[in-house]
């Protein structure tokens, strides 16, 4: 019941609530990106020499490279020299404080930069612009020899891991975007868990782009060694503004023998106004690999904001045995674009993995699944199975299923199936005879279409993806 | 390429049989009220690749269209069945059946597209696709695609790849069928529901093709 009255009261203030901006003093690197940028970035963080090296060989293969065009997606040009691709909040007086600004900018967003108990279940990475202000429950997570720091401390203090693990899942030249961010990322997370650990709260990166003009270039890398556990979670959000945003990110996990990985996403970067103007563009490599036997890796994503998003979390099941699901709810409304979708790349034998993919589409909204399940020749005994399911609200707004699926062993199993359909005039009916407005059946309409998806995510992060939900489809019926 | 026209209200049905090295291009409008049934063969044998492919548009209201297909694969062989259906009419229905079992050395691609404009509303389209691979040096492909800009409509595909059941071969050896045999009858009940309904000697031909494969 507290549930439903909370899509009520979220529906009554339906507007983007995080669309403020924070007034605080930053520091920016000119606009535009050449080498002189990507050095100034790797200096200002003091980075070794490797490092440097890294985003130097990115950026020259980033130049050599072409913006793809295959998405279905009409995509603005991007004028890569009019970004800024380093700000950063003057850094405080006294080393371990947080600007009381930042705090209040978290506090407002529902993250939590104090370590209070009543929120003890998570330790939260907060990232501002290109760094990381806070990220809390160090000490209590270093107790159990868990590493969970920004990027840009883990090159410091941590070089061996991050030089064994980094671009290990995503090489530099992957992809454009994905040179683009190895070249200029500016921070993001870094977590280790040792081996047969259990994690024993859920960690999360909060990503928050605040000053105009920026590009925000996040990194996030997560190692579970043999036999650990872990449940991450990701956040994000931006101001409203009317020029569009550029957010690429590059995610990579890498999960060793025995060990399981949650990595949970609720998107909410600002989707841009009625009329499709402004939002974030965002542009996101998320890999997993699945190293070692009996690893699992679990994605679970709740798409509802930004302008355009194109982004396929995917995993490499290489260990013998391994395990992977892809759990997706995408709403598009007004003029949003998303063609997302995942990618399950069989190469051990007896791999498993499973898509499920709900797709929502309102408004003049263009809503794509795009997916690749592919079985090596030596895999054999896999197994796949996929769910890609569309839902059209509203005759302008476009849903479409690009599945691929290749298969080279004899001994798979796979299927897929889609359907794409609308609500229902007798479900719609069903409940407006009993009171319940047009808006709110078609929100319980749609969180049960979700539910799926939903009920696999961490209970905050669940609530709040209902509220979200409903919140974005304001407007789109009737 | 081919052109067909179905005419208003006419009930048609066509068998393309192709065998190796042969390709095809058929682009078909289906007219009001008409209702095409294509069944589509592709056998083994021969050298060079077969290529098929059905363009498939509407003219006017209330066309239906039916499409089958089953191709058979062996040796180094290369099918590639391409299938592009637009529903740029209202109320239109298509179903599509399409069965592929790869042997071998082989490489099957099937690429289905379904797509449908923006008020081509009461659109009915189905899509099935189902590869059985006898071996594991060959590679099937499916990209079976939905493109869609009306709200109401009701659209479907599926994909399926799967072996020989060994609880179906277990079953049919304890009862004294031979290993080959009982192999050759599960692909005859798999590529059944395709052949059912045709002339007798394609059905023959195909099921000579289909035991080359066992």
């Amino acid at each position: 019941m507290a549930e439903k009255e909370d899509i009520l009261s979220g529906l009554a203030n339906a507007e983007y609530s995080e669309g403020f901006t924070t007034d605080i003093e930053q520091e920016f690197f000119p606009k535009g990106l050449n080498e002189d940028i990507v050095r100034a970035i790797s200096e200002r963080k003091n980075e070794p020499a490797w490092m440097l090296e890294f985003r130097l060989n990115a950026f020259r293969k980033w130049q050599a490279m072409e913006m793809p065009s295959w998405g279905h997606l009409t995509i603005p040009p991007i004028d890569f020299q009019d970004i800024i691709y380093f700000a950063a909040p003057k850094p405080p007086k006294k080393r371990e404080e947080v600007d009381p600004e930042l705090v209040k900018t978290f506090d407002k967003l529902g993250i939590p930069l104090h370590e209070r108990d009543a929120l003890s279940g998570v330790a939260v990475d907060a990232v501002f612009d290109s760094v990381s202000v806070k990220t809390t429950f160090q000490k209590t997570l270093a107790e159990k020899g868990i590493i969970f720091c920004p990027f840009s401390e883990a090159v410091q203090n941590h070089p061996e891991l991050v030089r064994k693990y980094l671009a290990k899942v995503v090489p530099p030249g992957d992809n454009y975007f994905a040179a683009l961010n190895s070249a200029v990322f500016s921070d993001g997370s870094f977590c280790y868990i040792p081996k047969g650990v259990r994690c024993p709260m859920e960690l999360s990166s909060y990503f928050r782009i605040n000053a105009r003009n920026i590009g925000q270039f996040e990194r996030t890398l997560i190692v579970a060694d043999e036999g650990s556990y872990v449940s991450y979670l990701e956040g994000c959000t931006a101001p409203m503004r009317d020029e569009n945003q550029l957010h690429a990110a590059i995610v990579e996990i890498i999960v060793e023998k025995d060990a399981e990985v949650k990595y949970s996403t609720v998107q909410n970067w600002y989707p841009g106004d009625k009329q499709g103007r402004g939002g974030i563009f965002n542009f996101v490599t998320k890999r997993g690999l699945c190293r070692g036997e009996n690893s699992r890796l679990f994605w679970t994503q709740v798409e509802t904001g930004s302008a355009i998003t194109w982004k396929y979390p995917s995993t490499i099941l290489r260990g013998d045995g391994s395990l992977s699901e892809f759990y997706s709810v995408a709403l598009t409304n007004n003029y949003q674009q998303a063609d997302t979708g995942t990618k399950m790349v069989h190469i051990g034998k007896n791999t498993v993995s499973r898509i499920v993919s709900k797709g929502i589409s309102a408004g003049q909204s263009q809503n794509s699944y795009r997916g690749l399940v592919k079985v090596a020749a030596g895999a054999s005994g896999v197994r796949n199975h996929s769910q890609c399911d569309s839902l059209l609200i509203g005759d302008k707004c476009g849903a479409h299923t690009f599945p691929v699926i290749e298969c080279a062993n004899g001994g798979a199993i796979l299927e897929h199936e889609a359907t794409t359909s609308k609500i229902s005039d007798e479900q719609l009916f069903y409940l407006r005879q009993r009171g319940i407005s047009e808006e709110d059946a078609v929100a319980l309409i749609v969180g049960g279409y979700a539910s799926d998806v939903l009920k696999r995510l961490p209970m905050e992060f669940a609530i709040e993806a209902r509220r979200l939900l409903s919140v974005n489809l304001e407007g789109s019926v009737g | 390429m081919d052109r067909l026209t179905i005419g208003k209200g006419i009930t048609r049905s066509e068998t393309l049989l192709l065998r190796g090295g042969e390709s095809r291009a058929w682009d078909i409008t289906v007219c009001s009220g008409a209702s095409l049934s294509l069944v589509i063969i592709a056998l083994p044998g021969g050298v060079g690749k077969i290529d098929c492919d059905i363009a498939v548009q509407f003219e006017g209201e209330g066309g239906e269209c039916q499409l089958k297909g089953l191709y058979l694969a062996g040796g180094s062989s290369n099918v590639n069945i391409k299938v592009n259906i637009v529903h740029n009419w209202p109320n239109c229905i298509s179903r599509q059946l399409f069965k592929g079992i790869v042997a071998e050395r082989a490489r099957t691609l099937f690429f289905g597209l379904i797509m449908v404009p923006e008020k081509c509303i009461g659109t009915e389209a189905y899509q099935e696709n189902h590869n059985l691979l006898l071996s594991d040096e060959c590679i099937a492909q499916s990209l079976p695609q939905l493109e869609i800009y009306a709200d109401d409509v009701k659209c479907s595909h599926g994909a399926t790849f799967g072996r020989l059941g060994d609880e179906e071969l277990f079953y049919m050896r304890s009862r004294g069928i031979p290993l080959d045999e009982a192999r050759r009858l599960q692909m005859v009940a798999f590529a059944g529901e395709v052949l059912e309904g045709l002339p007798e000697e394609t059905v023959s031909e195909a099921l000579t093709a289909l035991e080359m494969l066992v």
